[in-house]
């Protein structure tokens, strides 16, 4: 009886034993799976983390670089617009001195034949208007206007530049020649003829 | 060995054993807690790392697009230079040409 009781007392120590190692290992085979898993969703956060990051990269990158190319870019349109203003300046100075130039008579009969012939009617009241315009050079052109052509010399450049303005006699129909009206005509032609006569472009 | 004597040494055996698998589940226990801990570290650990390689990136590429943007401006600068050598070369010609247009015109 003693021996059987022996083996029932080793056989309950051993059953006791096997079920805690069985206990123990089952909960380190547990903690190697969190583990695993901790690892992977570890890297797949830090993958995620640095994924956003190159696209935040990207665009800071984008935005510092095309902010300071706007930039530059405006920089570069304003110093041409200065530039082409400086020489409408000039332009406009040197339209206003026409009068004391030597193309002065030329210009003026050209002026006026077109606003006659853009008017288009008989008895044309042309008015002329430029700074220190001389007398003789305006009498000496009513000698080559049309029969029926009214001369009127105006005492102060016509639109501040001077040039010449034409209509019919009831004022209906106006032909204004004057410099800035041109100017205002050929605005396109002239930013362009400027722009490649500086820039070549 | 009497009947008593052998029915207290089995009930002391059966204790033991209860204390031996008790003994495996506070272990077990202990095992998961202190991988639920160093799961919880590797995570902070990884993640720290990843956004400090994050700062280190997005300052890098700061710097490389000012450094790009400066390239841009003393390329900027130095046609604006370009410019005013033009200007002063050119302007009567231009003035001239541009008479001429309203003149004509």
């Amino acid at each position: 009886m003693a021996e059987s009781l022996d083996k029932l007392h080793n056989r309950i120590l051993s059953d006791a034993k096997l079920k805690a190692a069985g206990i123990v290992e089952q909960a380190e085979e547990k903690s190697k799976q969190i583990l695993g898993e901790a690892r992977a969703q570890a890297q797949r956060d830090a993958d995620d983390i640095l994924s956003r990051a190159s696209l935040e990269a990207e665009s800071i990158r984008r935005s510092i670089l095309s902010s300071r190319i706007r930039a530059n870019r405006l920089r570069i349109l304003d110093e041409k617009n200065e530039i082409v203003q400086s020489i409408l300046r000039t332009v406009e100075k040197s339209l206003s001195d026409i009068a004391s130039s030597n193309q002065f008579d030329s210009t003026l009969k050209r002026f006026v034949a077109e606003a006659v012939e853009a008017v288009g009617t008989d008895n044309v009241v042309v008015k002329i208007g430029f700074r220190n315009a001389d007398k003789k050079s305006l009498q000496s052109l009513g000698q080559s206007l049309p029969k029926g052509t009214k001369l009127l010399a105006e005492e102060t450049a016509i639109d501040g530049l001077g040039g010449v303005v034409a209509s019919d006699p009831e004022g209906k129909m106006i032909f204004n020649n004057s410099f800035r009206a041109r100017l205002e005509r050929l605005d396109n032609q002239l930013l362009t003829t400027i722009s490649f006569a500086i820039f070549g472009e | 060995m009497s009947g008593i004597e052998a029915v207290r040494k089995i009930v002391e055996t059966e204790a033991r054993a209860k204390r031996i698998v008790e003994e495996a589940e506070s272990r077990a226990q202990e095992i998961l807690a202190s991988a639920s801990e160093q799961a919880r570290n590797v995570r902070q650990a990884s993640t720290a790392e990843a956004e400090q390689r994050k700062v280190q990136r997005l300052r890098e590429t700061r710097e490389k697009a000012e450094a790009d943007a400066r390239s841009s401006d003393v390329e900027t600068d130095s046609l604006l230079e370009n410019y005013k050598k033009l200007f002063e070369n050119r302007k009567d010609a231009a003035a001239k040409k541009a008479v001429e247009l309203i003149l004509g015109g």
